[in-house]
Protein backbone atom coordinates (compact mmCIF):
# COMPACT_ATOMS: atom_id res chain seq x y z
CA UNK A 1 0.00 0.00 0.00
CA UNK A 2 1.48 3.29 -1.23
CA UNK A 3 0.41 6.69 0.33
CA UNK A 4 0.69 10.39 -0.43
CA UNK A 5 0.05 13.40 0.24
CA UNK A 6 -0.56 16.84 -1.03
CA UNK A 7 -0.64 20.30 0.82
CA UNK A 8 -2.79 22.93 -1.26
CA UNK A 9 -1.67 26.35 -0.62
CA UNK A 10 -5.02 28.61 -1.02
CA UNK A 11 -6.57 26.26 1.80
CA UNK A 12 -3.94 25.50 4.01
CA UNK A 13 -5.50 21.52 3.73
CA UNK A 14 -4.18 17.86 2.86
CA UNK A 15 -5.22 15.88 0.30
CA UNK A 16 -4.24 12.06 0.11
CA UNK A 17 -4.13 9.65 -1.99
CA UNK A 18 -4.06 5.72 -0.88
CA UNK A 19 -2.67 3.03 -3.93
CA UNK A 20 -2.87 -0.43 -3.49
CA UNK A 21 0.02 -1.96 -5.37
CA UNK A 22 -1.99 -5.53 -6.46
CA UNK A 23 -5.48 -4.20 -6.74
CA UNK A 24 -4.29 -0.88 -8.66
CA UNK A 25 -6.74 0.42 -6.92
CA UNK A 26 -6.49 4.12 -5.81
CA UNK A 27 -8.39 5.93 -2.94
CA UNK A 28 -8.78 9.67 -2.67
CA UNK A 29 -9.43 11.11 0.99
CA UNK A 30 -10.46 15.10 1.11
CA UNK A 31 -9.70 16.18 -2.63
CA UNK A 32 -9.51 19.53 -1.64
CA UNK A 33 -7.77 20.53 -5.11
CA UNK A 34 -7.10 17.39 -7.86
CA UNK A 35 -3.67 18.86 -9.26
CA UNK A 36 -2.21 17.36 -12.45
CA UNK A 37 0.44 16.29 -9.87
CA UNK A 38 -2.41 14.05 -7.89
CA UNK A 39 -3.90 12.97 -11.17
CA UNK A 40 -0.59 12.28 -12.41
CA UNK A 41 0.03 9.82 -9.55
CA UNK A 42 -2.86 8.32 -9.55
CA UNK A 43 -3.05 7.38 -13.54
CA UNK A 44 0.94 6.34 -13.15
CA UNK A 45 0.93 2.50 -13.52
CA UNK A 46 -2.55 2.10 -14.10
CA UNK A 47 -4.90 2.82 -11.07
CA UNK A 48 -8.41 2.99 -11.01
CA UNK A 49 -9.37 6.02 -8.79
CA UNK A 50 -12.63 3.63 -6.80
CA UNK A 51 -13.59 5.95 -3.96
CA UNK A 52 -13.45 9.15 -3.03
CA UNK A 53 -13.53 9.51 1.28
CA UNK A 54 -14.79 12.90 2.78
CA UNK A 55 -13.97 13.25 6.21
CA UNK A 56 -16.76 16.41 6.44
CA UNK A 57 -18.66 18.86 4.17
CA UNK A 58 -16.40 21.87 4.34
CA UNK A 59 -15.07 23.31 1.21
CA UNK A 60 -11.35 22.91 1.43
CA UNK A 61 -12.06 19.45 1.36
CA UNK A 62 -14.80 18.74 -1.32
CA UNK A 63 -13.63 21.67 -4.00
CA UNK A 64 -12.43 19.33 -6.11
CA UNK A 65 -14.98 16.58 -6.60
CA UNK A 66 -16.86 18.06 -9.55
CA UNK A 67 -13.63 18.19 -11.26
CA UNK A 68 -12.55 14.17 -10.30
CA UNK A 69 -16.18 13.14 -10.60
CA UNK A 70 -16.15 14.56 -14.57
CA UNK A 71 -13.05 12.52 -15.03
CA UNK A 72 -13.96 9.01 -13.34
CA UNK A 73 -17.10 6.82 -12.42
CA UNK A 74 -16.35 8.13 -8.95
CA UNK A 75 -18.31 6.75 -5.74
CA UNK A 76 -18.16 9.48 -3.16
CA UNK A 77 -18.72 8.12 0.36
CA UNK A 78 -19.40 10.39 3.10
CA UNK A 79 -22.01 11.09 6.09
CA UNK A 80 -23.63 13.91 4.75
CA UNK A 81 -25.91 13.02 1.81
CA UNK A 82 -25.55 15.99 -0.32
CA UNK A 83 -21.58 15.65 -0.91
CA UNK A 84 -22.06 11.42 -1.25
CA UNK A 85 -25.54 11.96 -3.55
CA UNK A 86 -26.74 8.59 -3.16
CA UNK A 87 -27.93 6.79 -0.35
CA UNK A 88 -25.93 3.79 -0.63
CA UNK A 89 -22.46 5.87 0.07
CA UNK A 90 -24.04 8.03 2.81
CA UNK A 91 -22.18 6.05 5.43
CA UNK A 92 -23.37 6.96 9.22
CA UNK A 93 -21.94 5.27 12.39
CA UNK A 94 -18.87 2.82 12.55
CA UNK A 95 -18.12 0.61 10.08
CA UNK A 96 -16.22 -1.07 7.49
CA UNK A 97 -15.52 -0.45 3.57
CA UNK A 98 -13.46 -2.28 1.15
CA UNK A 99 -11.89 -1.48 -2.67
CA UNK A 100 -10.36 -3.44 -4.28
CA UNK A 101 -7.43 -4.69 -1.89
CA UNK A 102 -7.57 -1.52 0.59
CA UNK A 103 -9.96 -1.95 3.78
CA UNK A 104 -11.34 1.28 5.47
CA UNK A 105 -12.52 1.43 8.52
CA UNK A 106 -14.53 4.27 9.39
CA UNK A 107 -15.56 6.24 12.90
CA UNK A 108 -18.22 8.46 13.35
CA UNK A 109 -16.69 11.33 15.47
CA UNK A 110 -19.21 14.27 15.94
CA UNK A 111 -17.84 17.51 17.39
CA UNK A 112 -16.02 19.64 15.23
CA UNK A 113 -18.86 18.81 12.57
CA UNK A 114 -21.67 16.27 12.95
CA UNK A 115 -21.14 14.63 9.85
CA UNK A 116 -17.27 14.43 10.92
CA UNK A 117 -16.03 11.15 10.50
CA UNK A 118 -12.40 8.84 10.35
CA UNK A 119 -11.40 6.71 7.97
CA UNK A 120 -8.39 4.01 9.05
CA UNK A 121 -6.23 2.20 6.41
CA UNK A 122 -4.01 -0.05 7.85
CA UNK A 123 -1.95 1.57 10.13
CA UNK A 124 -2.73 4.81 9.49
CA UNK A 125 -5.65 7.05 10.52
CA UNK A 126 -6.83 9.94 8.41
CA UNK A 127 -8.93 12.17 10.90
CA UNK A 128 -10.15 15.20 8.78
CA UNK A 129 -10.28 18.16 11.37
CA UNK A 130 -11.12 15.90 14.14
CA UNK A 131 -7.87 15.90 15.17
CA UNK A 132 -3.93 17.19 14.29
CA UNK A 133 -1.19 17.59 15.94
CA UNK A 134 -1.46 19.17 19.50
CA UNK A 135 -4.87 20.56 18.78
CA UNK A 136 -8.36 19.41 17.58
CA UNK A 137 -11.03 20.98 14.81
CA UNK A 138 -12.98 24.01 16.32
CA UNK A 139 -16.42 23.57 17.74
CA UNK A 140 -18.96 26.38 18.25
CA UNK A 141 -20.15 25.79 21.93
CA UNK A 142 -18.65 23.52 24.98
CA UNK A 143 -21.10 20.57 24.79
CA UNK A 144 -19.51 20.27 20.89
CA UNK A 145 -16.13 20.28 22.05
CA UNK A 146 -16.94 17.98 25.19
CA UNK A 147 -18.79 15.55 22.66
CA UNK A 148 -15.64 15.75 20.42
CA UNK A 149 -12.92 15.02 23.22
CA UNK A 150 -15.15 11.91 24.15
CA UNK A 151 -15.59 11.13 20.94
CA UNK A 152 -11.44 11.20 20.47
CA UNK A 153 -11.11 9.66 23.70
CA UNK A 154 -13.04 6.36 22.77
CA UNK A 155 -12.31 6.04 19.04
CA UNK A 156 -9.35 7.75 18.81
CA UNK A 157 -7.08 7.21 22.00
CA UNK A 158 -7.94 3.37 21.76
CA UNK A 159 -6.54 2.57 18.77
CA UNK A 160 -2.62 1.41 18.78
CA UNK A 161 -0.04 3.89 19.92
CA UNK A 162 1.82 4.00 16.76
CA UNK A 163 -1.49 4.55 15.03
CA UNK A 164 -0.05 7.30 12.35
CA UNK A 165 -2.82 10.36 12.39
CA UNK A 166 -3.03 11.99 9.03
CA UNK A 167 -5.61 15.31 9.44
CA UNK A 168 -7.01 18.09 6.59
CA UNK A 169 -4.47 20.19 8.12
CA UNK A 170 -1.14 20.49 9.73
CA UNK A 171 1.71 17.75 10.08
CA UNK A 172 1.37 14.54 10.81
CA UNK A 173 1.22 12.87 14.21
CA UNK A 174 0.43 9.27 16.07
CA UNK A 175 -1.79 8.43 18.83
CA UNK A 176 0.66 8.18 21.12
CA UNK A 177 1.78 11.56 20.83
CA UNK A 178 -1.51 13.19 20.72
CA UNK A 179 -2.06 11.15 23.93
CA UNK A 180 0.87 12.95 25.80
CA UNK A 181 0.84 16.60 24.06
CA UNK A 182 -2.93 17.29 22.72
CA UNK A 183 -3.76 20.63 23.65
CA UNK A 184 -8.01 19.82 24.31
CA UNK A 185 -7.85 15.99 24.36
CA UNK A 186 -4.94 14.44 26.00
CA UNK A 187 -6.43 12.79 28.99
CA UNK A 188 -5.84 14.25 32.42
CA UNK A 189 -3.97 11.43 33.76
CA UNK A 190 -1.39 11.87 31.43
CA UNK A 191 -1.22 15.74 31.81
CA UNK A 192 -1.04 15.52 35.48
CA UNK A 193 1.97 12.85 35.19
CA UNK A 194 3.99 15.69 33.10
CA UNK A 195 3.45 18.21 35.51
CA UNK A 196 5.67 16.51 37.76
CA UNK A 197 8.13 14.54 35.55
CA UNK A 198 10.95 15.91 36.59
CA UNK A 199 10.91 17.16 40.13
CA UNK B 1 6.36 -4.81 14.15
CA UNK B 2 9.94 -3.94 13.17
CA UNK B 3 11.41 -4.75 9.84
CA UNK B 4 13.20 -7.72 8.74
CA UNK B 5 14.69 -8.48 5.07
CA UNK B 6 14.68 -11.60 2.29
CA UNK B 7 17.43 -12.73 0.53
CA UNK B 8 17.15 -9.77 -1.87
CA UNK B 9 17.27 -7.50 0.34
CA UNK B 10 13.45 -6.64 -0.29
CA UNK B 11 11.91 -5.09 3.48
CA UNK B 12 9.72 -7.58 4.89
CA UNK B 13 7.75 -7.43 8.17
CA UNK B 14 8.56 -9.65 11.28
CA UNK B 15 6.29 -11.26 13.31
CA UNK B 16 7.49 -9.09 16.48
CA UNK B 17 8.78 -5.63 17.73
CA UNK B 18 12.61 -4.97 18.35
CA UNK B 19 12.36 -6.01 21.85
CA UNK B 20 10.09 -9.25 21.53
CA UNK B 21 12.41 -10.37 18.36
CA UNK B 22 14.99 -13.36 19.31
CA UNK B 23 17.61 -11.98 16.27
CA UNK B 24 17.11 -8.39 17.19
CA UNK B 25 20.84 -8.33 17.30
CA UNK B 26 21.03 -9.89 13.87
CA UNK B 27 18.26 -7.59 12.38
CA UNK B 28 19.93 -4.36 13.81
CA UNK B 29 23.31 -5.65 11.84
CA UNK B 30 21.21 -6.22 8.57
CA UNK B 31 19.20 -3.08 9.11
CA UNK B 32 22.36 -0.71 9.41
CA UNK B 33 23.55 -2.52 5.99
CA UNK B 34 20.54 -1.91 4.01
CA UNK B 35 20.35 2.11 5.14
CA UNK B 36 24.26 1.89 4.61
CA UNK B 37 23.85 0.80 0.80
CA UNK B 38 20.37 2.12 -0.34
CA UNK B 39 19.76 5.58 -1.40
CA UNK B 40 15.93 5.46 -1.40
CA UNK B 41 14.11 3.49 1.41
CA UNK B 42 10.45 3.22 1.59
CA UNK B 43 8.32 1.78 4.57
CA UNK B 44 11.08 0.56 7.01
CA UNK B 45 10.07 0.13 10.28
CA UNK B 46 13.13 0.28 12.94
CA UNK B 47 11.31 1.80 15.82
CA UNK B 48 13.58 1.18 18.76
CA UNK B 49 17.04 0.57 17.41
CA UNK B 50 20.09 2.89 18.31
CA UNK B 51 22.22 4.20 15.79
CA UNK B 52 24.85 4.90 17.65
CA UNK B 53 28.33 6.18 16.37
CA UNK B 54 28.51 3.20 14.11
CA UNK B 55 31.38 3.34 11.52
CA UNK B 56 30.61 4.59 8.01
CA UNK B 57 26.63 5.39 9.41
CA UNK B 58 26.44 8.89 6.99
CA UNK B 59 22.71 9.79 5.47
CA UNK B 60 23.97 12.10 3.47
CA UNK B 61 21.41 12.22 0.52
CA UNK B 62 19.67 9.51 2.06
CA UNK B 63 16.18 9.45 1.18
CA UNK B 64 13.36 7.89 3.23
CA UNK B 65 9.80 7.99 2.72
CA UNK B 66 7.06 6.36 4.74
CA UNK B 67 9.57 5.13 7.38
CA UNK B 68 9.22 4.12 10.98
CA UNK B 69 11.84 5.92 13.77
CA UNK B 70 9.68 5.68 16.53
CA UNK B 71 11.62 5.62 19.70
CA UNK B 72 15.10 5.20 17.69
CA UNK B 73 18.35 6.76 19.36
CA UNK B 74 20.52 8.75 17.04
CA UNK B 75 23.80 9.55 18.47
CA UNK B 76 26.85 11.37 16.52
CA UNK B 77 25.07 11.27 13.25
CA UNK B 78 26.45 13.35 10.71
CA UNK B 79 24.88 13.93 7.31
CA UNK B 80 24.22 16.94 4.23
CA UNK B 81 20.65 16.73 2.36
CA UNK B 82 19.07 13.93 3.86
CA UNK B 83 15.16 13.93 2.70
CA UNK B 84 12.44 13.02 4.58
CA UNK B 85 8.98 11.98 3.42
CA UNK B 86 5.53 11.09 6.00
CA UNK B 87 7.99 9.16 7.81
CA UNK B 88 7.86 9.42 11.89
CA UNK B 89 10.56 9.77 14.28
CA UNK B 90 8.06 10.53 17.32
CA UNK B 91 9.76 10.17 20.79
CA UNK B 92 13.15 9.90 18.95
CA UNK B 93 16.31 11.07 20.97
CA UNK B 94 18.68 12.96 18.41
CA UNK B 95 22.68 14.13 20.41
CA UNK B 96 25.34 15.07 18.80
CA UNK B 97 24.06 14.70 15.27
CA UNK B 98 24.37 17.16 12.42
CA UNK B 99 21.49 16.97 9.86
CA UNK B 100 22.95 19.92 7.60
CA UNK B 101 20.70 21.35 4.27
CA UNK B 102 18.27 18.50 5.02
CA UNK B 103 14.80 18.46 2.99
CA UNK B 104 12.08 17.15 5.51
CA UNK B 105 9.07 17.41 4.80
CA UNK B 106 5.31 16.13 6.13
CA UNK B 107 7.33 14.41 8.73
CA UNK B 108 6.71 13.78 12.31
CA UNK B 109 9.22 14.34 15.75
CA UNK B 110 6.78 14.44 18.75
CA UNK B 111 8.44 13.74 21.72
CA UNK B 112 11.85 13.49 20.78
CA UNK B 113 14.60 15.40 22.32
CA UNK B 114 17.02 16.69 20.73
CA UNK B 115 21.08 17.16 22.38
CA UNK B 116 23.21 19.89 20.31
CA UNK B 117 21.48 18.90 16.76
CA UNK B 118 22.16 21.02 13.82
CA UNK B 119 19.05 21.39 11.06
CA UNK B 120 21.04 24.17 9.90
CA UNK B 121 19.97 25.13 6.25
CA UNK B 122 17.00 23.09 6.29
CA UNK B 123 13.37 22.77 4.82
CA UNK B 124 11.17 21.67 7.17
CA UNK B 125 8.20 22.05 5.67
CA UNK B 126 4.95 20.91 7.92
CA UNK B 127 6.95 18.96 10.40
CA UNK B 128 5.65 18.26 13.82
CA UNK B 129 7.47 19.00 16.54
CA UNK B 130 4.62 18.66 19.48
CA UNK B 131 6.19 18.12 22.42
CA UNK B 132 9.74 18.03 21.89
CA UNK B 133 12.68 19.05 24.15
CA UNK B 134 15.57 20.69 22.54
CA UNK B 135 18.95 21.64 24.43
CA UNK B 136 21.54 23.61 22.68
CA UNK B 137 20.18 22.83 19.25
CA UNK B 138 19.84 25.01 15.82
CA UNK B 139 17.17 25.26 13.45
CA UNK B 140 18.89 28.31 11.58
CA UNK B 141 18.25 29.75 8.32
CA UNK B 142 16.17 27.06 8.32
CA UNK B 143 11.75 27.40 6.32
CA UNK B 144 9.58 25.77 9.34
CA UNK B 145 6.67 26.42 7.33
CA UNK B 146 3.63 25.27 9.01
CA UNK B 147 4.97 23.25 11.37
CA UNK B 148 4.13 22.69 15.24
CA UNK B 149 6.00 22.98 17.83
CA UNK B 150 3.13 22.71 20.74
CA UNK B 151 4.19 21.80 24.13
CA UNK B 152 7.84 22.18 22.94
CA UNK B 153 10.49 22.62 25.44
CA UNK B 154 13.40 25.01 23.92
CA UNK B 155 16.51 25.66 25.77
CA UNK B 156 19.30 27.16 24.14
CA UNK B 157 17.50 26.53 20.70
CA UNK B 158 18.18 29.10 18.05
CA UNK B 159 15.63 29.61 15.48
CA UNK B 160 17.34 32.52 13.46
CA UNK B 161 16.59 33.61 9.91
CA UNK B 162 13.88 31.07 9.38
CA UNK B 163 10.54 31.07 7.45
CA UNK B 164 7.82 30.35 10.29
CA UNK B 165 4.68 31.57 8.82
CA UNK B 166 2.11 29.51 10.00
CA UNK B 167 4.39 27.85 12.55
CA UNK B 168 2.13 27.16 15.49
CA UNK B 169 4.15 28.10 19.50
CA UNK B 170 1.37 26.87 21.54
CA UNK B 171 2.41 26.60 25.33
CA UNK B 172 5.86 26.29 24.78
CA UNK B 173 8.50 26.88 27.61
CA UNK B 174 11.89 28.38 26.67
CA UNK B 175 15.39 29.45 27.95
CA UNK B 176 17.32 31.46 25.87
CA UNK B 177 15.45 30.78 22.69
CA UNK B 178 16.28 33.20 19.61
CA UNK B 179 13.79 34.19 16.76
CA UNK B 180 16.20 37.01 15.18
CA UNK B 181 15.54 37.65 11.90
CA UNK B 182 12.62 35.15 11.27
CA UNK B 183 9.25 36.70 10.24
CA UNK B 184 7.50 35.81 14.23
CA UNK B 185 4.63 38.86 12.87
CA UNK B 186 3.32 35.72 11.11
CA UNK B 187 4.09 32.63 13.13
CA UNK B 188 1.12 31.71 15.90
CA UNK B 189 1.48 32.08 19.69
CA UNK B 190 -0.67 31.44 22.17
CA UNK B 191 -2.09 33.99 23.89
CA UNK B 192 0.05 33.71 27.49
CA UNK B 193 2.63 34.55 24.98
CA UNK B 194 4.86 32.13 26.49
CA UNK B 195 7.40 33.11 24.13
CA UNK B 196 7.54 36.12 23.47
CA UNK B 197 7.40 37.78 26.81
CA UNK B 198 9.51 35.37 29.51
CA UNK B 199 13.08 35.44 28.93
CA UNK B 200 13.33 35.65 25.01
CA UNK B 201 16.35 37.19 23.69
CA UNK B 202 16.69 39.28 20.72
CA UNK B 203 13.18 39.31 19.08
CA UNK B 204 13.43 40.48 15.95
CA UNK B 205 10.03 42.09 15.24
CA UNK B 206 7.91 41.52 18.27
CA UNK B 207 5.64 44.69 16.75
CA UNK B 208 2.51 43.22 15.13
CA UNK B 209 3.14 39.47 16.47
CA UNK B 210 -0.16 37.20 16.66
CA UNK B 211 -0.75 36.49 20.44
Amino acid sequence: MKFYFHLNIDTFSNTYVVLDEHSKCAVIIDPGKPTNEVLKQIETDGYTLCAALITHNHEENIRGLNTLRRIYDLSVYAADIDVANTAETTIKGDGILKFGGINVEYFSVPGHTADSIVYKIGTVLFTGDVISAGEIGSTTSSYAKNLLCKGIQSKIFTLSDDTVIMASHGPMTSVSAEKMYNLAAASPAIKHKNLFTGL
Amino acid sequence: MISDFDSNWNIIDSDYCLMHAPNAEEITHKMFHYIAHTEKIIGLNASGVAFSNIDDFNLTNKRFYGCNFMQCIFRGLQSKGFRSRMSTFDFAVFSDCNLLESNIQFTSFAGAKFSHVLFTGSDMIQDNFTGLESFQSSFDDSDLYNSRFIKARLIDTSIRNCNIKNTVFREIEQQNLSFRLSNTNEAIFDERGSALFTGMKELDNPVGAKI
